[in-house]
């Protein structure tokens, strides 16, 4: 059986927009995260567990809002107070969440076909997302997410590094068409690689 | 266009939000007799007020989490924001 990632028909390698007369470096780059585990984990209201104990593969869940942590492999990101996204490019991930996180205290959502992941990369990154998002991201750092609408899609936005700006950005499988062209239309002005 | 501060994720543009009506109706208790006034006024009648209102918003394009504003209908102020269980 095939797997089939959401924007396996859609994204094409190449170089886009006003790439001209730039040196390769300075052009964002613009990829596909896909064959990777992605879970939703919601903590019981009558759960009494202590999430400061809490760590995945030695990283700490947050709870602060609009926080995320891990590191380029695994991303845990804080969603809603007792609710994480949990992304993943381990296959066995859900064995080590259903050990840390027991079902009597939490409820896990294999989300993983259901969702489109864009990694958008560069020193415009930040500037694309400005330009359909109403989020503020002139303050947004390293470890630092947000859920919000990008033309009128909602998205998960998550900062995973801040030099270059890396961001992940989330939507829905069924709107990954529409997400990956509005995203791209976005990038033109900057110029972008597709890798 | 109004600035809305999430009690969880801070301030976020209206556009995020979806309004949820007036949060001082009550519902009447159950398994009492009410009268046919009573179950109108509850479903029906708001009071619709100029000046201080108390609302109910949902963070429909982020936390997804419902919570109360606090704010002037005349003049767009959002005096407070607030969790449900919170009164201002």
């Amino acid at each position: 059986m095939n797997k089939i990632s959401p924007l396996a028909n859609t994204h094409k390698i190449g170089l886009y927009g006003n790439y001209e007369a730039k040196l390769e470096t300075d052009l964002l780059s613009i990829r596909e995260i896909s064959n990777i585990k992605i879970f939703q984990l919601f903590k019981y209201k009558m759960s009494n567990m202590d999430l400061s104990n809490l760590f995945l593969e030695g990283h700490k869940f947050p709870t602060k809002g609009g926080s995320s942590s891990g590191n380029n492999s695994l991303r845990i990101q804080w969603q809603a107070p007792n609710i994480w996204i949990i992304i993943s490019e381990n296959k066995n991930i859900s064995h080590e969440i259903e050990k840390k996180c027991p079902g009597s205290d939490f409820a896990i959502t294999d989300l993983s076909h259901s969702r489109a992941i864009i990694e958008v990369k560069g020193n415009d990154a930040l500037n694309v997302i400005k330009k359909g998002s109403p989020l503020n991201v002139n303050n947004f750092v390293k470890n630092n997410c947000a859920n919000s609408v990008y033309h009128g899609i909602t998205i998960s936005l998550d900062m995973i590094n801040d030099d270059p700006i890396t961001l992940n950005i989330m939507a829905s499988r069924s709107f990954a068409g529409s997400f990956y062209h509005a995203i791209t239309d976005a990038s033109l002005e900057f110029g972008f690689k597709t890798i | 266009m109004l600035e809305i501060k999430c009690p969880y994720c801070g301030n976020r543009s209206q556009n995020e939000f979806a309004y949820g009506g007036d949060a001082t109706v009550k519902r009447p208790e159950l398994n009492s007799m009410i009268s046919d006034q009573e179950w109108d006024e509850f479903v029906y009648y708001r009071k619709n007020p100029r000046g201080n209102h108390l609302e109910l918003w949902h963070h429909v394009s982020g936390c997804r989490q419902w919570f109360k504003v606090f704010r002037n209908t005349a003049t767009h102020e959002i005096i407070q924001t607030m969790e449900m269980k919170e009164n201002p």
